[in-house]
């Protein structure tokens, strides 16, 4: 008699922690379609249709982020938030040189925002889950990544040319970023 | 966002000639533009897993008789590279899939417009095939079963190396959609960078009698435009599957020989090796008659010159006069309505033959037995075989006909075209003329002692085998009068004795 209520509030139990985990299908979906946006509005900053003579440079993207490589689902959000920081902070600095529109820039920096939104909510969850070792050692290298970008702008003093080679370089970002969302699954 | 926060700080009066200058700086600036502007437009295709770029120039008053494209990857400082399978081209595109191996790079494409030694133009502009790729739907077929359908698409033998990252997983995705009445269903089978040639997919637990289409598409991971193929459509029945499989089972027996459909037809149908096929007028369709021989043994009689009456017996027939000295036979027909396709005049009096028999004195001797007689030298020497033939009966079964079989009596159905036979009724017109001959192919008659019946068919199952021409004449020996005769009615005499074809 006494133990009647146990099945009903292990269901519960059951149902409650399904519905307050992460649901990664919904967030990778989300995701996708942010980002499938954020490489649309990219791709249409033209600007002047300036051709530059060294419009070449590696920026030595991280080789495992590069090649896809398997991913807990868990260090893929954690990459993807970064990478998503990281593009906020560059498309904040000067492009005046660029001619390009600023209403889509703004679009686009609000896309950005919106995908690392969904990610925040996920990713103290995600914490409290598992500490991850692997993620630390990937996001350095994502730092430093970045960083190179950061530079080469700087010392191009922010030219239509060095910003045509860093535009590429967001596209192939946001690329790698797609693949990182498909290991969003649960 | 520099201007427009100093712009606060200068003073509108100084404000007009910042401006001037401004302006004056930017119109210097825009006529030293470099001449090498974007005057392309590029199409980049993925068209049966090939990579196809095709371009056309801007300016369409410009026709070069050849192109040469060449381009730099962005992310990769190795300078220009240049399509050595795309120099000097008199074609506007170019098939780059083993070129190009990254779909998330930036290419800067070049293409040179060459009339002759002159070049007339030098565009160029910023391709991304992760964005900028129009996918075609490959290509597919479907086998529709009672409840599931085999959705087969045709991958390239390799496929190409940028659309597979180096984990071998796929830039994109391969998206089979089913649709039946409006409910639509998306089935995504995994494809990775080993699938190669025919891939084979099952949509299962499908309703039967149910119509199904099926269309396929290739989807990127950026997705921009989605080019379904034409809808396929099949209709489930039921037994469909185990028609193919059976059909599929007989198919496959028969190529490994194990059925083996032959038909051993006679060396004379064989019209293979023959450079015309020849086919003989039919002749027309004769009458079939059924006739009863009944065979009595006689003593042969010599007439002696003399006109005794006594010899005279109503139930002796009347030997027939003939030139020849030969004895008539003379057959009864038995004609019932019901299964006789002859008419009643087809019926005739049986005439006992006595002489015909190579044992005069058996009296069960078969026609089918006969040897050789004096009239038989007056045939062809295949008479006397097809007269053997014709005693012989391929059916065992009784015909209606006659049932009843007794030692002198033979009863047999006799085309009476075909043989040497006398007439009742001489002036009735449809009696069907007989031929002199029993035709040779006309049945493989089994040796019947007790045969009952004994049909002569011309080809068997109703077909007409040619007939030789009718060259001989078969002269029936004279016969005694019977001493049994199945009717009363008196021999005729016909004159000469014979009827012949």
């Amino acid at each position: 008699m006494t133990y009647r209520w146990i099945l009903p509030m292990a269901l519960l139990l059951c149902v409650s922690t399904t519905a307050l985990s992460v649901n990664y299908d919904l967030l990778r979906s989300q995701l996708r379609s942010s980002n499938s946006a954020c490489q649309k509005l990219l791709r249409q900053l033209n600007g002047a249709p300036q051709r530059c003579p060294e419009d070449t440079m590696n920026f030595q993207v991280p080789e495992e982020i590069e090649q896809a490589q398997q991913f807990q689902k868990e260090d893929a959000a954690l990459v993807i938030y970064e990478m998503l920081q990281h593009t906020l902070r560059i498309f904040r600095r000067n492009f005046a040189s660029t001619g390009w529109n600023e209403t889509i820039v703004e679009n686009l920096l609000v896309k950005v925002h919106l995908q690392m939104d969904r990610l925040e909510t996920n990713l103290e969850e995600i914490m409290e889950e598992e500490s991850s070792t692997w993620g630390n050692t990937t996001i350095l290298r994502l730092k430093k990544y970045y960083g190179r970008i950061v530079q080469y702008l700087k010392a191009k003093k922010y030219s239509h040319c060095a910003w045509t080679v860093v535009q590429a370089e967001m596209l192939r970002s946001l690329a790698f970023l797609n693949g990182l969302i498909d290991y969003l699954q649960n | 966002m520099l201007l427009s926060q100093n712009a606060l700080a200068i003073r509108p009066l100084n404000l007009y000639p910042v401006v001037y200058i401004s302006l004056l700086f930017g119109i210097l600036h825009a006529v030293s533009v470099s001449p090498d502007e974007s005057c392309i437009s590029f199409n980049l295709t993925l068209r049966n897993f090939r990579l196809i770029l095709s371009w056309e120039l801007k300016n369409r008053s410009i026709v070069p008789t050849h192109y040469a494209l060449s381009y730099t990857i962005m992310s990769r400082p190795a300078g220009e590279m240049i399509v050595e399978d795309c120099i000097n081209i008199t074609r506007s595109f170019c098939d780059l899939t083993d070129e190009w191996d990254s779909m998330t790079e930036t290419y800067v494409t070049t293409v040179v417009g060459i009339r002759g030694n002159t070049t007339l133009v030098s565009c160029w502009d910023r391709v991304f095939p992760a964005l900028d790729t129009s996918l075609e739907p490959p290509e597919f077929e479907i086998v529709g079963f009672t409840n599931h359908i085999n959705v087969i698409v045709e991958f390239p033998p390799v496929i190409p190396k940028m659309l597979v990252m180096k984990n071998l997983q796929t830039q994109l995705s391969l998206i089979i959609e089913e649709k039946s009445g409006s409910i639509v269903k998306l089935h995504r089978p995994k494809i990775d960078g080993n699938t190669t040639g025919n891939f084979t997919y099952v949509i299962d637990k499908l309703i039967p009698n149910t119509e199904y289409c099926v269309s396929v598409y290739l989807e990127p991971k950026e997705a921009e435009k989605i080019r379904r193929s034409p809808l396929k459509c099949t209709l489930l029945q039921p037994g469909q599957e185990s028609a193919a499989v059976f059909t599929s089972t007989i198919i496959t027996l028969r190529r490994i020989g194990y059925i083996c459909l032959r038909n051993n037809y006679p060396k004379v149908l064989n019209f293979r090796n023959q450079s015309a096929w020849v086919f003989p007028e039919l002749p027309p369709l004769e009458a079939v008659a059924l006739v009863e021989i009944i065979h009595i043994n006689r003593k042969k009689k010599v007439w002696d010159y003399t006109y005794d009456d006594e010899s005279d017996s109503d139930n002796e027939a009347v030997p027939r006069a003939s030139a020849g000295g030969y004895t008539m036979h003379g057959l009864t027909g038995l004609c019932p309505a019901s299964t006789s396709s002859a008419s009643s005049e087809d019926c005739f009096d049986p005439d006992p033959e006595e002489p015909s028999l190579p044992q005069p004195g058996a009296e069960s001797e078969p026609l089918m037995a006969p040897g050789p007689g004096p009239w038989q030298s007056e045939c062809t020497d295949g008479a006397y075989e097809r007269t053997r033939n014709l005693l012989q009966d391929p059916f065992p079964e009784e015909d209606s006909c006659s049932t009843e079989g007794t030692e002198d009596r033979i009863i047999f159905n006799v085309d009476l075209n075909s043989v040497c036979v006398s007439t009742l009724d001489d002036d009735d017109p449809e009696v069907p003329p007989v031929l002199s001959c029993i035709p040779e192919e006309t049945v493989d008659l089994e040796d019947a002692e007790e045969m009952e019946t004994s049909l002569l068919v011309a080809g068997g199952e109703g077909m007409q085998l040619p007939f030789p021409s009718p060259p001989v004449e078969c002269l029936w020996p004279e016969d005694a009068p019977s001493e049994k005769s199945d009717t009363a009615e008196s021999d005729v005499d016909i004159g000469d004795g014979y009827i012949m074809r």
